[in-house]
């Protein structure tokens, strides 16, 4: 058996490809002001965010991000009143959404940990400190983890970024103080973040490791 | 924008020196030269080519990289290559990455046999797979709607459906999720694909990936036929291909004809063939004894008939509509004008003169439908095409987003079109032609409204080429307008005339009008228009109604008229194709009408063109031709109508109406012509002046305007279609929030609608877009419509819902 | 050498306009503005200065293909930063953004542009954030908005967030992304320049090129074109990772000898273990080995294309010989499996397929076979997709097993091995690879 090529072992499964419509909803078409509430302060960030641009079309990303931040996660609802403000389709915006890594379609925490994977990262240890971080979060709804492609510091090889705060990089034995300054709303590892961190080519070349 | 020119220019393909239009994309400059570049994603009638899955690459001399062929201008002097080792290969691999996940279950697949991918799998593929790994299994196949369904393994994401959701349909429901390889095609959240036009995606899949439900395991490609017609059930009369199998239609396929329908077709056109095969469906006469209408030998009801029609005589009223063609309107109009005496006969829900109909029908001031995509600017008037003629529908967002046609819309109902138009304005509820009076004031320079003048000023900003696109209920005005705008005898400019129903322009010409005969001549003595009708026969004075392809109760307003008036009626022969309401309780005789599928005789186009509807299945049941039912009856009125054939029925028509002479069937062939465009045309009589304008009527009142429109799913064809049964219209109120406030009414909630002590319950639909002080209602429907209420201002109040135990 | 991009580049605040004009901030653009539109772009031309995205197209060029009238003319700075290795634009970003700022205004001066945006990756927010603050204190000071220094030349700049993705840094993406729909690259042409964002015509360059202008204005084209070797002038910012020492940006004048990079300036691999490969200009380069030939190259375009590979954007991740060839390789496939937009054929299953035959070799599933599947797959993509992510993937990933085709073969010999020692114990759960191979 172990001669063969193993098959249909690792079946793939992509969320979504198995699901079949709710044929006892309504077509999704632009929603009617009249009937979808848009809470006030988001409809004036989307608003401001289309003032921005010669088409409303391109504040899409914003207004996404401005949804997100507000419901959590690009859920349903506030995809709808992204489309509601924006007047496309909620169909149109979920295309856009699913495209992009950052919008979460799924519930995810109030935390989010992308932990970089790439390979400047993973030469340096990250795989292994993707999967402590992953252990050590586990279990706590407020903090979601998930492996990310290059997040553009490989200098901080290996390397995470905290709500969109990049530190690194992380050693194995600071995760557990990682996750507790996350946990209680600190500036995750101060000491390693990215903001402090002087231009390599700056430091005098005396022969020591930065990395 | 106007036609652009088209210059030819040679290039070399394979060695061979061809010509071919200058621009056309190399796939189409290959076939001049009988070369097939295989495609999938490349469909021009999607718009701009996307390039996605590199199946048509091809060398070009002089550009280092294989280019796509879709995608690539062809020029002069141009170098092509289609048959070198490195296309070759090119070709093989783009189709062994294409089946590196196909399921390859072509045995069950409905596409099979008549599917690209396995087509060019065969032509073009290496016939090989190094494919180890498993492929993607998923559950298969999938519901997208209750008409479509979806099998993802099948799916080669050619970007196809998409592309029509957003650029052409432009309902913006089904997109692509995720990226990359995870890719899927899907709608938002679960809902289904829902949409008027959503069936044409079913055509455009290059593979089994989207599949008809109604259709899905009924046949395969090779024990079906085709057969070419024409769709009957709305003025857009798309071109159709009948897929026929043991003489039933298992499907309704598009025949592409860019001067009609573009190659799509409504969801209505796609799916209600299934209306022509159900047991409800009347196929033998009918005669009422002792209060039921029972089936009857032939010979029987035309005694009845023709007996009562005698009878009736000059106190008989007639109308047709539906699918009725050219021809069995003539015939019908020659029998009660001249074998019963009656001039009682009308085509239209709202009533214009002819001297209105002479003007806006003139061949100086048609447009034609590709028009509207050349066009600088359109105005669409008082219609809304969804609804109405469906397919211009498309047509005319075609228009604005591929050639930058400016748009305006002025309609009393928020139209489906206003987020296109680059102006839309609103006027009261019934004020359609006094709205387009004042356009004509204003396009002469005359006072009139802000709105009215907004619209020509947009219209003449654009240039010279304008369309309107508007209701035939407008009338007079709208030549008016057109020539007050310069648009006679201008090419690619003038009017399109939507008709109340799928021939009304035909039946107007074949002279089923009550002031009018064939080719609008005039008559000596008028008779009553519709209305008119319904309230003679509720008085008595007209004793019998006749009705073609028209069920008053359903089909026109002053339902409770129109009841009183078919109850009092002595006798009312009906040729109907289903039992609606107002044959089932009204009507004493029922003749069969057949399935468009099933018919025989021509229809006229409301832009002009005369378009053949040929049988694609034999007659069913015990159907008789429409045409042979008529002249069967004339015979027995005495009147001797010289038809065994439709083609002889078509010379009758031809012989009657001068701008139609000498048309015969195979004059008109599989893709009509315009009869503006023979030399007959300029037997159209004189236009003879118009009659005044409509003024603004200012109607007071308290209550609310009420306004009605007819929904494209509003149709006996529709609710007998079990496939379609699910978009079967219930009544409901479109409001506005503010009145809605002000009513303490909330959206969804049960109401009663009334006017004049009658009244319709329905649903309050909240739209943000209908102006403050109107409401809507749909007609058409089989209980609550809004022809139910007697008066035009209305009242609301929430339905007082019985308590249920529990 | 004197530093251009880097100058001050650690000075407290230098962020703030206040620092950056002390330092002599804006006062390129007050010079160019006193300047007719075309010295503005003779002097770009006479630069010689190559893109620092990736393709390394002559910017002045570029520039010069903008076509002239009334209608709107669009800049757009390309800070979509993903390609794997690559950070330097984030360190311009984040301490000198007026600097860029003032070359973007500089540029769009040139091209004719009034409307300009950065579109921003979306996990930069601190850069964003800074970006944001600075274009404020921008507009304040009159250097953006209508009329800027009393000149005809008005400008609006945005700054525009990215949301995770890739494929935005190419160009025709990018500006799908910019108008709000799913990052699809488009058909070339019609390219950008002719017609671009909103259909207008449109100049899309680096941060770190745009950055670069004002400097060319300062001193000249001519005299910035002393710096560097012919064809590829200037300095260049070099973002170095992976197996070094001293990873991070150093700017270098271009020409500089590779080894003097890896080596010098970042230390080369730690524990004295050796340069076994190494990508030249970020993940989509071919790599070149640790082989003294190819230390010794000079660090240029011409060099590096002459090589085999690409200068890119400059990015050097160095991998040492105690790292698998095989991982490296299967890293590479992944990103770009897990980026490719999937509108072509070629790119969307290609990645897909050879990711799915290197996850069999780390599994040792695999038989040498394979590798002729791998290359002839590799083959089949490289120039059949609609953008160039497609080729970016396949390849560095075809130059690794061209390159260390022996080790490939051993790594599945021992591979097999162990999965047949493994296999003769109970089988554990395989896992899921993260996101799910489809
Ligand atoms: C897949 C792909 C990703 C790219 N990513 C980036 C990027 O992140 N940043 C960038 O400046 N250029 C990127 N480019 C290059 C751009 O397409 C474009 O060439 C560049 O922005 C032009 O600017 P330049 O001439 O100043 O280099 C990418 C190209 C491709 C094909
Ligand atoms: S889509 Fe075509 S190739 Fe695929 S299973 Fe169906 S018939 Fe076969
Ligand atoms: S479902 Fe059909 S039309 Fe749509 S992308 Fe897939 S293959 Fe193309
Ligand atoms: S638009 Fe009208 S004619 Fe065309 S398919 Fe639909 S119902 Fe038939
Ligand atoms: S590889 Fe981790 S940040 Fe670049
Ligand atoms: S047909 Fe040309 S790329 Fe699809």
């Amino acid at each position: 058996m172990s001669n063969e090529v193993r098959r249909f072992s690792h079946g793939s499964r992509v969320p979504g490809w198995d699901d079949a419509v709710d044929l006892t909803k309504e077509p999704a078409s632009v929603p009617d002001p009249a009937t979808t509430p848009v809470p006030d302060e988001l409809r004036a960030e989307i608003e401001a965010a289309m003032a921005k641009y010669p088409d409303r079309r391109s504040a899409a990303l914003p207004a996404l991000a401005a949804a997100q931040r507000h419901h959590g996660w690009c859920s349903p609802e506030a995809i709808e009143q992204v489309a509601c403000v924006m007047r496309l389709t909620p169909a149109y915006l979920t295309a856009v959404a699913t495209f992009y890594d950052m919008f979460d379609t799924q519930p995810v925490g109030r935390h989010r940990v992308y932990v970089c994977t790439n390979i400047s990262c993973s030469l340096r240890g990250a795989d292994e400190l993707c999967e402590r971080i992953e252990q050590a979060a586990a279990g706590d709804p407020d903090i979601s983890v998930r492996h990310f492609e290059c997040l553009g510091a490989c200098d901080i090889a290996p390397m995470a970024s905290v709500d969109g705060v990049y530190v690194g990089p992380i050693e194995l034995d600071e995760v557990d103080e990682l996750i507790d300054d996350i946990r209680n709303g600190r500036p995750p590892l101060p000491r390693k973040q990215l903001r402090l961190r002087p231009t390599a080519d700056s430091l005098p070349l005396d022969g020591k490791d930065n990395g | 924008m106007p036609r652009p020119e088209i210059k030819m220019i040679t290039f070399s393909i394979d060695g061979r020196e061809v010509q071919a239009p200058e621009n056309t994309m190399l796939v189409d400059a290959a076939k001049y030269g009988d070369v097939e570049i295989p495609v999938f994603c490349y469909e021009p009638k999607l718009g701009q080519p996307v390039g996605a899955c590199r199946m048509c690459l091809v060398e070009i001399e002089g550009i280092p990289k294989l280019q796509t062929a879709c995608s690539t201008p062809v020029k002069d002097g141009m170098v092509v290559h289609t048959q070198t080792q490195r296309v070759h290969e090119a070709q093989e691999a783009v189709v062994e990455f294409l089946l590196l996940n196909h399921p390859l279950d072509c045995p069950v697949c409905d596409k099979g046999g008549e599917c690209p991918l396995q087509d060019i799998s065969f032509g073009w593929g290496g016939g090989r797979s190094r494919f180890v790994e498993p492929k993607r299994h998923f559950q298969k196949p999938l519901e997208l709607s209750p008409l479509i369904a979806i099998d993802r393994e099948r799916c080669i994401l050619c970007y196809r459906c998409v592309r029509y959701s957003q650029e052409v349909s432009e309902d913006y429901q089904l997109v692509l999720q995720e990226r990359g390889a995870a890719s899927y095609v899907a709608t938002f959240d679960g809902h289904p694909y829902v949409a008027p036009f959503s069936g044409n995606i079913v055509e455009l899949c290059p593979v089994g990936a989207l599949t008809s439900k109604p259709y899905r395991f009924r046949a395969r490609p090779w024990d079906i036929e085709g057969a070419g017609t024409v769709c009957t059930m709305c003025p857009g009369q798309c071109n159709v291909t009948l897929t026929v199998r043991d003489d039933r239609v298992l499907r309704v396929l598009a025949r592409d004809h860019e001067e009609v329908d573009d190659g799509w077709l409504c969801d209505r056109g796609r799916f209600a063939y299934q209306s022509f095969h159900v047991d409800e469906r009347i196929t033998s006469p009918l005669v009422r004894v002792d209060g039921e209408l029972r089936p009857v030998p032939w010979d029987h009801a035309l005694d009845v008939a023709a007996d009562a029609l005698k009878r009736a005589g000059g106190a008989v009223g007639a109308l047709a509509g539906g699918g009725t063609t050219n021809e069995e309107g003539f015939l019908l109009q020659r029998i009660a004008r001249e074998a019963l005496g009656s001039p009682h006969l009308d085509s239209q829900r709202a009533p214009v003169d002819r001297r209105s109909l002479l003007a806006i029908g003139d061949p100086g001031l048609q447009a034609t439908v590709p028009d509207i995509e050349y066009a600088h600017a359109v105005l669409v008037l008082d219609t809304e095409p969804v609804d109405e003629m469906a397919i211009l529908d498309l047509r005319i967002r075609k228009g604005v987003r591929r050639r930058r046609v400016r748009l305006a819309v002025a309609s009393a109902r928020p139209s489906a079109l206003d987020g296109n138009a680059a102006l839309s304005v609103r006027f009261a509820p019934g004020g359609g032609p006094a709205f387009a009076a004042e356009l004509v004031a204003a396009a002469r320079g005359e006072a009139a409204s802000d709105d009215a003048r907004a619209v020509v000023d947009l219209l003449r900003g654009a240039g010279e080429d304008v369309v309107i696109v508007a209701s035939e209920r407008v009338g007079a005005a709208l030549a008016a307008l057109a020539d007050a705008l310069g648009l006679r005898d201008r090419d690619g400019a003038g009017l399109i005339v939507v008709p109340s129903s799928a021939n009304g322009r035909g039946l107007r010409e074949v002279g089923v009008l009550p002031d009018a005969g064939p080719g609008l001549a005039p008559v000596a003595r008028p008779g009553l228009h519709a209305a008119e009708m319904a309230r003679a026969g509720a008085e008595g004075e007209l004793t019998a109604f006749w009705l073609h392809g028209v069920d008053p109760l359903r089909d026109l307003p002053y339902r409770e008229r129109w009841e009183q008036a078919l109850d009092r009626a002595t006798d009312v022969i009906a040729h109907a194709a289903f039992l609606t309401e107002g044959i089932r309780e009204h009507a004493t005789v029922v003749f069969p009408v057949e399935a468009y599928a099933e018919k025989d005789g021509t229809l006229t186009h409301p832009d002009g063109r005369l378009q053949r509807v040929r049988p694609g299945i034999g007659l069913q049941g015990r159907n008789r031709y429409g045409w042979q039912v008529l002249a069967d009856l004339g015979r027995r009125l005495g009147l001797e109508l010289r038809v065994l054939t439709a083609g002889m029925a078509l010379a009758e028509v031809a012989a009657a109406v001068p701008f139609y002479a000498g048309l015969t069937q195979d004059e008109i062939g599989g893709r009509g012509i315009r009869w503006q465009e023979r030399e007959a045309a300029s037997a159209y009589p004189r236009p003879e002046g118009l009659p005044d304008l409509a003024a603004p009527t200012v109607r007071e009142g308290a209550g609310l305007r009420l306004g009605t429109f007819r929904s494209i799913w509003a149709s006996p064809e529709v609710e007998h279609s079990p496939a379609l049964r699910f978009l079967v219209p219930r009544q409901r109120v479109e409001m506005a929030p503010a009145d809605a406030d002000r009513l303490g009414l909330g959206d969804g909630q049960r109401v009663v609608v009334s006017a004049n002590g009658s009244r319709v319950e329905a649903t309050v639909t909240l739209r943000h877009a209908v102006p403050a002080g109107s409401v809507f209602l749909q007609d058409g429907l089989v209980r609550d419509a809004a022809n139910t209420l007697t008066g035009s201002v209305v009242e609301i109040r929430p339905a007082v819902t019985s308590e249920v135990a529990g | 050498m004197e530093k251009l991009l880097f100058k001050d580049i650690d000075e407290p605040g230098l962020n703030t306009i206040d620092v950056y004009r002390r330092r002599g901030g804006y006062e390129r653009l007050r010079k160019a503005l006193a300047m007719p539109r075309e010295a503005v772009l003779n002097e770009l031309l006479a630069s010689g200065l190559r893109g620092r995205g990736g393709a390394g197209f002559a910017m002045g060029k570029k520039v010069s293909f903008l076509p002239k009238g009334a209608m709107d003319v669009y800049l757009c700075c390309n800070a979509d930063e993903s390609e794997p290795g690559t950070f330097k634009d984030r360190e311009i970003m984040q301490k000198n953004p007026h600097l860029l700022i003032e070359g973007i205004i500089i540029a769009a001066y040139a091209a004719g542009a009034n409307k300009a945006f950065i579109y921003i990756r979306g996990e930069y927010v601190l850069q964003a954030d800074i970006l944001d603050a600075a274009i404020a204190e921008a507009y304040a000071a009159g250097f953006l908005g209508e009329n800027i220094l009393g000149s005809d030349h008005s400008l609006s700049l945005v700054v525009h967030r990215g949301a995770g993705a890739y494929i935005c840094g190419e160009e025709t993406a990018l500006l799908d992304s910019l108008e709000g729909k799913r990052g699809n690259p488009r058909l070339k042409p019609p390219f950008p320049a002719n017609q671009g964002l909103y259909q207008g015509p449109t100049l899309i360059n680096n941060v770190e090129t745009l950055s670069t202008v004002p400097f060319i204005i300062e001193m000249g084209g001519e005299e910035y074109a002393k710096l560097g070797v012919e064809n590829s002038t200037g300095t260049k910012l070099v973002s170095i990772s992976g197996h070094v020492k001293r990873p991070g940006n150093y700017e270098i004048e271009l020409g500089m000898r590779s080894r003097d990079i890896i080596y010098g300036l970042a230390g080369g691999p730690p524990d004295g273990r050796k340069v076994k490969l190494w990508f030249p200009g970020g993940s989509s380069s071919p790599v070149l080995t640790g082989s003294d030939e190819d230390l010794d190259l000079p660090y240029d375009f011409d060099t590096m294309a002459k090589a085999g590979t690409m200068l890119g954007s400059g990015a050097i991740i160095v991998v040492d010989d105690s790292t698998s060839v095989v991982e490296v390789a299967y890293k590479t496939a992944y990103f770009y499996r897990h980026e490719s937009c999937g509108k072509c054929t070629p790119c969307r299953e290609g990645t897909n397929w050879t990711l799915k035959m290197l996850d069999r070799i780390r599994k040792g599933e695999a038989t040498p076979m394979d590798l002729d599947i791998i290359a002839s797959v590799c083959e089949n993509i490289m120039g059949h997709c609609l953008c160039v992510l497609g080729d970016a993937m396949a390849m560095p990933v075809s130059s690794m097993v061209k390159k260390f085709r022996a080790e490939f073969e051993e790594e599945i010999e021992r591979r097999r091995q162990e999965a047949d020692l493994a296999s003769a114990m109970p089988e554990p759960e395989l896992p899921l690879i993260q996101g799910a191979v489809a």
